[in-house]
């Protein structure tokens, strides 16, 4: 249970890219976002992390100005969204979820409609290596072309900021490694990224930071290191022992639990755990042959908080987490309020 | 922008073009019952049933208003519902075109086809009867551009408040049919009942079509017709625009 590398440096920047401050958003009588607060830093890729009906597309929407919010303040690059709509024209791109194109469009075509002009379509053509499939209409795509397409597309007039609200659904694992591979090169040219996503593992490979909805509030927030290190249970540590191994484990500094599992002892703790746990073996000349440490992941850190869930969470905010609160209901309408157009 | 306008009204051509379904109605359709109605009933300028008009010159004048019917109701409707429901207005909405770009284009996309369906029906009238002369060039002029103006207009506010291409496509062929049977495109004006008169009276096509036909045919000035088109126009181009400067439809 090796988890995927992750970065837990935070880009830091004069202003936030995108602020928003208590935003809320109501569809008749539903609150799909409840005092919602982002503060996304310039070249950073920020996760907004959740299941369906979090309410991560309708805050995304309202920052982009696709929804009016009932309450709470946006600014994007220190413009409001809705009024300031044409200026932020080509300096914010997007992918939303379910946003597509005719079938019939060809993908040069597709290019070419929403460039500049031919210079910047062709230089996009090369640079997403889109010129394999340059006739292809949109409804022949496969999904991981698809994608590397949208993201194109998105990217078209180097926006400053732009938002990717579930780009992977429904890829397979090979489409989506290489949609991964494309966001990170949308990162390295220096574009801040605002990552909308169901998938843990996506935000733990990708993100710099997180925020994790539900039900409409934003949970927790920080590095994917620092939500695991706070809501996992720990590193976990096999080797061969006997029962009565258990009790001087236990007492080896950092360990917070250890138990006898099917002729292994195994211990939990923080990672410096290891090396208390480590130096003791060593000191009782009792070497195992074979020791095996689980780096726990994002995914099991948070599902161990969203079982059982909570029917009444509260918001965090800048207050202490709260690990009751992060239980996810599933299955819950992914865009509440429906289309936008 | 005007280049960015360009590009999306090229774009869009060539999608239309790419539509067997937009094509079928715009100029096969037409040509084809225009042919067997005119080869049907003939020249004789003796019915009343034609107000005494050469039936082929009659049907002639009014099948520009079927052309523009299917426009209206089938193809334009069908192409905007989609956008809507496969997610290519939202899109548009996160893209550098202002919001009203897609219906404006589309408008001039309706018109463009429009153009092309009646010079097709010239086309063909001509060689297959001889066209009618105009007797009120002007005012045959001002309902043509009036009527198609109008009649694009409905098709994108019809496409502006449908859900889904499928929905378009059922109610487009459940309003086409019994528009273009009874407003002036189907069986002799005198062969139709009272109650199907009442009915006509009420479609916008047969509007559409009189205010073209009278001023052409010397049947009349088309002017009460021509006020009803403008109404049409008016209220459809509301309809869209209202629908186009909504940020959401929740909001």
């Amino acid at each position: 249970m090796t988890s995927i590398a992750t970065r837990t440096s935070t880009p830091t920047a004069d202003r936030p890219v995108l602020e928003c401050i208590g935003l809320s958003k109501t569809y008749g009588g539903h609150l799909a976002v409840d005092d919602v607060n982002l503060e996304v830093s310039a070249g950073e890729i920020y996760g907004i992390l959740g299941a369906n009906g979090a309410g991560k597309t309708t805050s995304v929407e309202c920052a982009q100005g696709l929804r009016r919010p009932d309450r709470g303040t946006i600014r994007v690059l220190g413009l409001d969204p809705v009024a300031d709509k044409a200026r932020l024209r080509g300096r914010v791109g997007s992918q939303l979820q379910q946003a597509n194109l005719p079938d019939r469009l060809k993908v040069r075509e597709a290019v070419t409609l929403f460039a500049d002009d031919r210079v910047q379509a062709r230089r996009v053509m090369d640079e997403w290596e889109l010129e394999t499939i340059a006739g292809t209409p949109f409804a022949g795509l496969s999904g991981g072309q698809r994608q590397r397409l949208f993201l194109a597309l998105a990217l078209l007039n180097d926006p400053e900021i732009v938002f990717l609200d579930e780009l992977t659904q429904g890829l397979d694992p090979a489409a989506r490694s290489e949609v991964w591979a494309l966001i990170e090169r949308v990162r390295d040219r220096g574009t801040t990224v605002v990552l909308v996503t169901h998938f843990m593992n996506e935000a733990e490979a990708l993100c710099d930071r997180v925020a994790v909805m539900r039900s409409g509030r934003v949970v927790d927030l920080d590095t994917p290191a620092g939500l695991i290190e706070r809501h996992s249970e720990g590193v976990r540590v096999r080797f061969g022992g006997s029962p009565d191994d258990v009790d001087w484990v236990v007492d080896v500094p950092l360990v917070r639990s250890a138990r006898h599992d099917r002729r292994e002892i195994v211990a939990v703790g923080p990672s410096p755990m290891i090396a208390h746990l480590g130096a003791e073996l060593v000191a009782r000349n009792r070497v195992p042959d074979e020791i095996r440490v689980a780096q726990p992941s994002l995914e099991e850190a948070l599902l161990t908080l969203l079982d059982p869930p909570d029917p009444d969470p509260r918001p965090v905010g800048p207050s202490p987490f709260d690990p009751t609160a992060l239980a996810v209901a599933a299955a819950t309408p992914t865009t509440a309020g429906g289309p936008i157009r | 922008m005007t280049a960015q306008l360009l590009r999306l009204y090229r774009t869009e051509l060539r999608l239309f073009g790419r539509e067997p379904q937009a094509l079928v109605f715009v100029f096969g359709f037409p040509i084809i019952t225009v042919l067997v109605l005119g080869g049907v009933f003939g020249t004789d300028t003796d019915d009343s049933g034609f107000e005494y008009i050469n039936p082929q010159h009659f049907y002639t004048a009014a099948y520009f208003g079927v052309v523009l019917c299917a426009i209206a109701v089938i193809m334009l409707p069908v192409h905007l519902a989609g956008y809507r429901e496969r997610g290519v207005l939202r899109r548009f909405d996160t893209s550098s075109f202002p919001r009203w770009a897609v219906p404006a284009v589309l408008v001039a996309s309706g018109v463009t086809f429009a153009v092309l369906g009646f010079a097709a029906l010239l086309v063909t009238a001509q060689l297959a009867f001889g066209l009618p002369e105009i007797d009120d060039p002007v005012r045959t002029g001002i309902g043509l551009v009036v009527g198609t103006l109008a009649f694009v207009s409905l098709g994108v506010a019809i496409g502006s408040l449908l859900p889904t291409a499928r929905a378009a496509q059922g109610i487009g062929l459940m309003l086409f049919f019994p528009m273009f049977l009874l407003a002036g495109g189907g069986p002799p004006p005198e062969a139709l009942s009272d109650t199907m008169r009442t009915i006509a009276d009420w479609l916008p096509l047969t509007h559409v079509i009189r205010a073209v036909q009278e001023p052409w045919l010397g049947l009349g000035t088309g002017g009460d017709h021509l006020a009803v088109t403008t109404g049409v126009l008016a209220a459809s181009t509301a309809v869209w625009a209202w629908r186009t400067s909504r940020i959401t439809r929740a909001a």
